[in-house]
């Protein structure tokens, strides 16, 4: 019986070390790290939809329209972007393809020459084809549209979640003149909820770094720009990986397939293990 | 007509022992009737062997091993080329499902003593192929000659460097360049797709013939030989044909599943399995924010850290991997498995599995004062589960190990 009693207290030792251990573990090592997002905090979710045929149509539109003219997508091929967009070539050439010398099977190796350009900006504008994959498409979201004025910088702008970035506001005349804002907020209480004063006001207190858009300064409502740039970051997935929403859907299948698999051998197994159990 | 066939088949096999070699190899093999889940991770790591195999062959079509085209190579085999994707990821995501595999297959050795006489031999060549496979993961993380291809390239020739007195000259014949180059990759390439498989390949089948020259083990420890039929077969056995095989074929099937939902829905594995900062092609110039090694070989590349002087982390991370090999002669213990060891033992490899892990995750992430602290700890931990392992194993009390299965 005392045998018993000392394997058990040994086991509940064993078992306290290592819970001190893990506590030790947990509260330590996971200190938070800045996040991809810099000044901007978390950046915002996004949830690309690639079958939404529309949404990357119009996120293509807006990269040809206001991005291709400084950024390559040097990797993809122009008839590629047609025909997984069905996008009707002749439409796509006539309305999206500038220069009227390019082929379908041509690269989108961008319109400017990179030399020229890094004297321009100082830097040479990135080639975007993989830019989804490098940075993720949360940052590409939160990027673009946190831009705001900054009288110090070349362009007059800078931005939260890439501060110092040397693009200029390309899309300023749709989203307008974003600016950083002092603002009264709530204070929140412990369990979530406003913090109220004893006559049922809500106590506020000064907040800072808040953007908000001049009123009627851009062409496109808020919605309307968020929109936009989900479309355009959409866009930006696609390309990343042209073969993603197909990957998608194949996966389906083969996982189908193998859980099928899965189910028919163990019951073939289950049969044969009846030789010798 | 059967009997041509019969004929032809009898003229080979009296000239080559096909029958036998097939029947004491895959058919009439005997395996302890009773085994666990952990028995599988071995056929399974040969599924992945076989898949990274062919999906290698296929991927050395469209790549290009030079410096200018390494990288668009990959992105015309992601794009251009039919079903790229699903060769490029089969061999990507079984990269990460090897290593997944194989540390799982070795540390059920450690659990259930796999390693004892007499299979000491079976344990040191797995020791070598964990050791080539290693290198053959780092070789081929260089050829898409991404950022981290590079920086993580980089760092690890430069390790190179430490040794004293040739170090300079050998970090510079390594790399065949004064910098990390064309050159680089396209000897990494030759020894990626042929020097490296081909040891791999003939290390596996060293493994496997010694595996079935001793026998396999079973999570009690029993020897199974002591008690054989009329026919000298052992009692607790049952033939690998059908019963061994269908039983991985259950495990290849929940595995392959898994493997799946890996490949098609999270290929880059969280940034773990591919790595972000590699898709971005091989700049020189620019030094990532972060290098991270990939998952498998973070363990070590903490331990690397935690050591402030470079020799001395190279020294460490040698001996971490080196200590494994002499297991079979640390472990004193009278019984195989875990089940009948003693409370130490249990201890002991409770503390090395926490501390392996925790260093894996220390690995991944950015330096601090506390992980450092963290680092070395789990370092120590690590080699004292190994160096004290001939004293916890000696004295401790065990539990008697049964005859039968």
């Amino acid at each position: 019986m005392s045998k018993t009693n000392i394997s058990i207290a040994d086991f509940i030792l064993m078992k306290l070390i290592m819970l001190g251990i893990l506590v030790f573990c947990v509260n330590n090592l996971f200190a938070a790290e800045g996040g991809p997002c810099k000044d901007y905090g978390d950046c915002d979710k996004f949830k690309y939809s690639l079958n939404d045929m529309e949404s990357l149509q119009r996120g293509a539109s807006t990269f040809l329209n206001y991005c291709y003219g400084c950024h390559s997508l040097q990797y993809s091929r122009w008839g590629r972007v047609a025909k997984d967009l069905q996008i009707p070539e002749d439409i796509f050439f006539e309305n999206l393809v500038f220069d009227k010398s390019i082929k379908p099977g041509d690269l989108m190796t961008g319109s400017m020459p990179k030399e020229e350009s890094a004297k321009w900006f100082g830097v040479a504008p990135p080639d975007l084809t993989l830019v989804s994959r490098v940075r993720g498409d949360d940052w590409i979201y939160s990027y673009l549209r946190t831009y705001y004025e900054d009288a110090s910088k070349q362009y007059g702008v800078n931005n939260l979640v890439y501060p110092g970035t040397a693009m200029p506001n390309v899309l300023m005349a749709l989203q307008g003149n974003q600016k950083l804002v002092c603002k009264e907020v709530p204070m929140l209480a412990k369990n979530g909820g406003e913090k109220r004063d004893d006559f049922g006001n809500t106590i506020t207190k000064e907040k800072c770094g808040i953007l908000e858009v001049e009123e009627s300064s851009g062409e496109l409502s808020k919605d309307e720009f968020d929109k936009l740039i989900y479309d355009l970051t959409n866009f930006l997935v696609y390309v990343g990986e042209p073969a993603k929403a197909e990957r998608e859907r194949i996966g389906w299948y083969v996982i189908f397939y193998f859980l099928i698999f899965t189910a028919l051998s163990s019951l073939l197994y289950r049969e044969y293990q009846k030789d010798y159990h | 007509m059967s009997e041509v066939i019969g004929k032809m088949f009898g003229w080979f096999n009296s000239r080559l022992p096909i029958v036998n070699t097939f029947e004491r190899h895959l058919s009439k093999h005997p395996v302890p009737s009773k085994v666990n889940f952990w028995y599988l991770f071995g056929a399974l790591a040969s599924v992945v062997l076989i898949i990274q195999i062919v999906s290698g062959i296929w991927l050395i079509m469209p790549y290009s091993n030079t410096e200018e085209e390494a990288f668009s190579s990959i992105e015309y085999i992601m794009r251009d080329v039919d079903y790229g994707w699903v060769i490029r990821y089969m061999h990507t995501t079984g990269a990460s499902m090897f290593f997944a595999v194989v540390y799982l297959h070795m540390f059920r050795g450690l659990l259930y003593g796999s390693y004892q006489k007499p299979k000491e031999l079976v344990w040191i060549f797995g020791c070598a192929i964990y050791l080539a496979m290693m290198a053959e993961g780092f070789l081929g993380y260089v050829l898409p000659y991404g950022q981290m291809s590079y920086w993580g390239a980089q760092v690890i020739i430069s390790l190179f460097g430490a040794i004293p007195y040739i170090g300079e000259s050998l970090e510079l014949w390594v790399r065949g360049d004064y910098y990390i180059s064309g050159i680089t990759v396209s000897r990494f390439f030759a020894l990626h797709v042929v020097a490296l498989p081909l040891v791999l390949i003939a290390l596996v089948f060293l493994h496997l013939v010694a595996l079935h020259e001793v026998g396999a083990g079973n999570p009690e420890g029993v020897d199974i030989e002591e008690f054989l039929d009329d026919d000298g077969v052992p009692l607790d056995s049952v033939p690998f044909f059908p019963y061994k095989v269908l039983n991985a074929l259950v495990g290849i099937g929940v595995f392959m599943t898994v493997f799946a939902i890996i490949m098609f829905f999270f290929p880059e594995g969280g940034g773990y399995f591919i790595e972000m900062a590699n898709f971005e092609e091989a700049n020189p110039l620019v030094t990532p924010e972060h290098i991270a090694p990939v998952w498998y070989y973070s363990p070590y590349y903490a331990m690397l850290r935690a050591v402030p002087d470079k020799l001395g982390g190279l020294i460490v991370m040698g001996s971490a991997v080196a200590i494994l090999f002499v297991v079979p002669w640390l472990d004193k213990s009278k019984a195989a498995s875990i089940r009948y060891k003693g409370t130490y033992s249990k201890l002991a490899i409770t503390l090395f599995a926490i501390s392996f892990l925790t260093l894996g995750y220390l690995g991944t992430v950015g330096v601090t004062e506390v992980r450092k602290t963290m680092s070395v700890i789990c370092t120590f931990i690590y080699f004292s589960f190994f160096l004290l392992m001939p004293i916890y194993t000696k004295y401790e009390k065990t539990k008697e190990v049964p005859k039968r299965l």
